[in-house]
């Protein structure tokens, strides 16, 4: 193996250990929590913030409430129901994934893997494979970047 | 009776109404007869709308300084109170000045086109100029009929206007954001309307988007700039603590700027290769389309958001509008599809035109994503009636996994030779990168960073960076060899010789402190709230806050409450004056944050509550926010990046040193 | 495959003006709740004027008019004198209104109370759960609560008489009974 590949290997490795490590799942603490409910109610009184982000009082008296739920040992999902009783699935700033409404879930996806299947399907590979060049003609090849490059040749631009 | 500055305003714009009509047929025209004089009565006809205009934005501006309170516009957005300065940038505070201002600016970009753009190219750019008088009549239309029109009357003439919403004159930036958006979206008018142009014409070559690069690129600059200046305005005005909130009128304006992000780079493979044609009329039309739709998001009040003023008839007629351009642009399309085919394929997966595609499709669905997310609540209560919200959670979760493919498409697009690359180009190319992507990851890992998106943006952004400085080592060691520069005058020379290159490459390291700004500030910031009395005092990420009590502040058009805080620590030393603002006619105080800017932090902090009879105690909400600095210092290193890139080069041709002396091994 | 990538843009783009075009049916202020039909929330809350607590039970079988409201609250000024002239019609009968303060001090709850001539029980939420528990957006806000204990409707926004009398007489019936 050589050394470039050894280096990346390694190198792929230790970004692999790094995300593994940091995705490790743990038991959330209460803090945590509180702040992964809050960031998904909506406040009321607000335009569009999250209850963990706004300092208006009412959001404030809602995490109070949070804190309060959590404490007496509700589940996430209690506490998101108890106050989807009152202000119904608009105060959830995501979607359940279970009702229909979670359909907008997959959108991303499909765009994304439809998109690259389009365009997967475009890019052909070359058909006839061309024969390496020789050292010499190597050489002649660099040489003549060399030059364009240093000569900037213009792109097609076109009067302005 | 004299004429008052409401007198010039409605005749100016009435006058240039007629004339606006009277461009189309002129340029009309001449495109299609090749006759110079209505090419010359178009060009003048385009100037004078343009003087018009302006001279009608001046008389509005005007009217504001007057306190001219017998116009509508006046006493709704100005009061005898208001400062200067937010007295003149009134002018954008809402939907009628706006749409002058929208206005001002198109007819500015149609008189550029008449005078610069119709010389080189004559009928492209005469029939451009056709649709580019087409758009003013109908902005026109609007500000001179009741739909939006800023100088209507009011029978009763009040003694004091309501002065500007309070947000709006609470920091100087509300004087930078509009008007570099706007720049941002009417700009985009021409490399469009020479999109149609072509279609128009049937030329399925290229010289349209040549003619327009430029423009584009401006373009893009000023939208993305000031994008980043609502994102400072946000935090630094909000008041809650963040930059971005995926709020309709954001993503209105984020929507156009991925596109036109796409096309910029996808226009290259076009003129490297002449391939993905219908991509990059595709990708124009997509992107004006969207500054329409982000500006009837924002006007028609259909989603709730800060920025939606009033449900006023313009909604209708922007709709309208939008229909009619989305039908006849696709239509043209669609006609002309068949003269559009490529005629060669992409080639090779890892080419550099292979990855444009595929960033093509990523810019794509992050816009689709962004466009249904805003939507899907109003679709879905059309339907059924349900009421539901998308938020941040959404989009976060959404928009982050695309955001990190497109810096990895990003990493390797500039890397990856034409036509594709061999295995061992490969090796060489990215070594270096990716090693300093490992390099990357385990130092977010060792500074805490939680999270493995926040991992892979530190190990992503390692990788575009050694990328960019690998580039740039190459380029100087190329200009030292063959022209003997020091590596200083060589780096000043790539960046002015190769300034669309490197410009980019700037551009992308501006990214990349974005990317890590983004990253850090959402999985690091501490956050503390307590409730104090004066003298008492609490730490906080090393940090520690002192409150020195509250007090009041009486300023001409505001009355403040502000509590008094000292921050030491961490090398910091610094008062902070975090207020509750109150203005005349509004019901509930604003609040105004106190923000220490730090290149490593910003502490942020916020009067949350306060004890109403006797003012002994306050709530505090402190925020440490790890790097947000490096959100803004991004954003100038793309303006800058753009600038240079936009920059005309020299024409001078240089002075090779002879190739003998050079080694064999040049540009390795 | 052009034609598949035609019929979908075509498709798309209509999709999506006939949204838009139905989004102008809505109204942005019209948010609907989860409460109404259901059961009124239970309380037993301080009164403002420091009287017995006041609970919800204790009126069990009467018509009951839920007023959130407070002193920075112009709206709630506004639509004051159609809730006095109310409570005067009904308040012998088997009607009450009750008033709740809504993130307010208690002084200035109390001081609103004075000078704006509100006679009916007025009571304290300090914690703010009783709004959360009723659905509570923002004020003013009044809600009608039938004898049998289940919210009959609600009015988000200040009110006017006509709408007062309309659903309150659409309630009595069932108490008479």
């Amino acid at each position: 193996m050589t050394r470039e590949r050894a280096l990346i290997l390694i190198a792929l490795l230790a970004i692999l250990g790094a995300v593994a490590w940091s995705a490790r799942p743990h038991d959330p603490t209460p803090a945590e929590r509180v702040d992964r409910i809050t960031s998904e109610l909506r406040c009321v009184t607000c335009q569009g913030l999250s209850v963990k982000d706004s300092p208006a009082a009412s959001a404030r008296q809602m995490r109070d409430l949070v804190v309060q739920r959590i404490a007496e040992g509700r589940s996430d999902d209690e506490i998101r129901d108890e106050f989807r009783a009152s202000y119904g699935d608009w105060v959830l700033l995501s979607p359940p994934v279970s009702s229909w409404t979670g359909l907008i879930w997959l959108v991303p996806l499909v765009a994304l893997v439809a998109g690259l299947a389009v365009a997967i399907g475009r890019v052909r590979p070359a058909t006839s494979s061309v024969a390496a060049p020789s050292a010499r003609e190597l050489a002649a090849l660099r040489e003549r970047v060399a030059r364009e490059e240093a000569l900037d040749l213009p792109q097609t631009d076109g009067a302005e | 009776m004299t004429p008052s500055f409401a007198d010039l305003g409605t005749a100016t714009l009435r006058a240039a109404l007629p004339l606006a009509i009277w461009g189309i047929g002129a340029a009309a025209y001449a495109a299609a007869k090749r006759d110079g004089r209505a090419l010359a009565s178009a060009r003048w006809s385009a100037l004078i709308v343009f003087v018009l205009v302006v001279l009608a934005a001046l008389a509005m501006v005007g009217a504001l300084v007057t306190h001219d309170f017998s116009i509508l516009y006046v006493a709704r957005n100005n009061a005898l109170e208001t400062p200067l300065f937010f007295t003149v940038i009134s002018l954008w505070a809402a939907l009628e000045g706006s749409i002058l201002l929208w206005t001002a600016i198109l007819a500015g970009a149609t008189a550029y086109v008449a005078w610069r753009g119709t010389p080189a190219l004559p009928r492209l750019g005469t029939t451009a100029l056709a649709v580019l008088f087409t758009m003013v009549t109908f902005f026109l239309l609007l500000v001179t009929t009741p739909a939006a029109d800023p100088f209507a009357r009011s029978e009763i003439v009040p003694l004091n206007g309501n002065g500007p919403n309070p947000l709006l004159q609470n920091h100087p930036l509300m004087g930078l954001h509009p008007p570099l958006l706007y720049l941002g979206y009417v700009l985009f008018s021409v490399p469009f309307a020479y999109a149609i142009a072509s279609l128009i014409l049937g030329e399925g070559g290229d010289r349209w988007l040549v003619t327009t690069r430029r423009f584009a690129l401006v373009s893009w600059a000023l939208l993305g700039v000031g994008i980043v200046a609502g994102s400072w305005w946000s935090y630094a005005v909000l008041g809650w603590g963040g930059y971005w909130a995926w709020d309709p009128v954001e993503n209105a304006a984020i929507m156009p700027w991925l596109v036109a992000t796409a096309y910029l780079h996808s226009v290259m493979v076009e003129e490297k290769r002449r391939l993905l044609r219908s991509w990059n009329l595709s990708l124009v039309i997509a992107t004006f389309a969207l500054t329409i739709l982000g500006t009837f998001l924002t006007r028609s009040g259909v989603v709730n958001s800060v920025h939606a003023f009033t449900q006023s008839a313009i909604g209708p007629l922007l709709l309208g509008y939008l229909v009619a351009i989305v039908v006849l642009s696709v239509g043209l399309l669609l006609w002309r599809m068949p003269t559009l085919r490529d005629a060669s394929a992409v080639g090779a997966p890892l080419s550099r035109e292979a990855i444009f595609l595929f960033q093509n499709v990523v810019f794509v669905a992050a816009t689709l994503t962004v466009l249904l997310g805003t939507l899907y609540p109003l679709i879905a209560e059309a339907l059924s009636g349900a009421q539901l919200s998308i938020g941040r959670p959404y989009f976060d979760r959404v928009e982050v996994p695309l955001a990190l493919a497109l810096l990895f498409l990003m990493g390797i697009g500039p890397q990856l030779p034409w036509h594709g690359a061999s295995r061992a180009t490969l090796e060489r190319q990215f070594t270096a990168p990716i090693v300093a992507a490992a390099a990357g990851a385990l130092l977010a890992v060792a500074t805490g960073l939680g999270g493995a998106f926040a991992v892979l943006t530190y190990a992503l952004a390692a990788f575009v960076a050694a990328t960019v400085v690998q580039e740039f080592a190459r380029g100087i060691r190329a200009r030292r060899t063959l022209h003997g520069e020091s590596a200083g005058t060589a780096f000043a020379n790539l960046l002015r010789r190769s300034g669309r290159r490197y410009g980019g490459y700037v551009v992308h390291l501006g990214i990349v402190l974005v990317a890590v700004a983004v990253a850090t500030s959402q999985s690091k910031t501490v956050e503390i709230e307590r409730t104090l009395r004066a003298g008492d005092r609490f730490d906080v990420a090393g940090y520690t806050v002192s409150f020195n009590g509250l007090r009041d502040v009486k300023e001409p058009q505001r009355d403040l409450l502000v509590a008094d805080l000292a921050i030491t620590g961490n090398g910091a030393d610094e008062r902070l004056r975090p207020a509750l603002v109150f203005f005349p006619h509004a019901t509930q105080a604003v609040g105004s944050p106190g923000i220490s800017a730090g290149l490593r932090d910003d502490v942020y902090t916020i009067l949350i509550a306060y004890d109403t009879s006797a003012q002994t105690w306050a709530t505090i909400r402190v925020l440490v926010i790890p790097l947000v600095s490096w959100l803004w210092l991004g954003g100038a290193v793309v303006g800058l990046g753009a600038v240079i890139a936009a920059l005309p080069q020299p024409k001078r041709r240089e002075a090779l040193r002879p190739l003998a002396e050079a080694p064999a091994t040049v540009g390795d | 495959m052009q034609r598949w990538l035609r019929l979908s843009i075509v498709v798309g783009i209509t999709a999506l003006v006939v949204v838009l075009m139905l989004a102008f049916r809505r109204d942005p202020h019209d948010i609907r709740t989860g409460t109404v039909n259901k059961p009124a929330a239970a309380f037993t809350l301080d009164r403002l004027d420091g009287a017995a607590r006041v609970a919800l039970a204790d009126h069990s079988g009467k018509v009951v008019v839920l007023n959130f409201f407070a002193s920075w609250c112009i709206p709630c000024k506004e639509e004051n004198p159609a809730l006095v002239r109310v409570w005067e019609r009904y308040r012998s009968s088997d009607v009450v209104v009750i008033g709740i303060l809504y993130q307010d001090s208690l002084e200035s709850g109390r001081r609103y109370v004075r000078d704006n001539g509100v006679t009916w029980p007025t009571l304290t939420d300090e914690d703010g759960r009783i709004a959360f528990a009723y659905g509570v957006f923002g004020i003013p806000e009044t809600y009608f609560i039938g004898p049998d204990g289940i919210i009959a409707g609600r009015h988000i926004g200040p009110i006017d008489e006509a709408t007062l009398v309309a659903a309150i007489d659409g309630l009595r019936p069932k108490a008479a009974r």
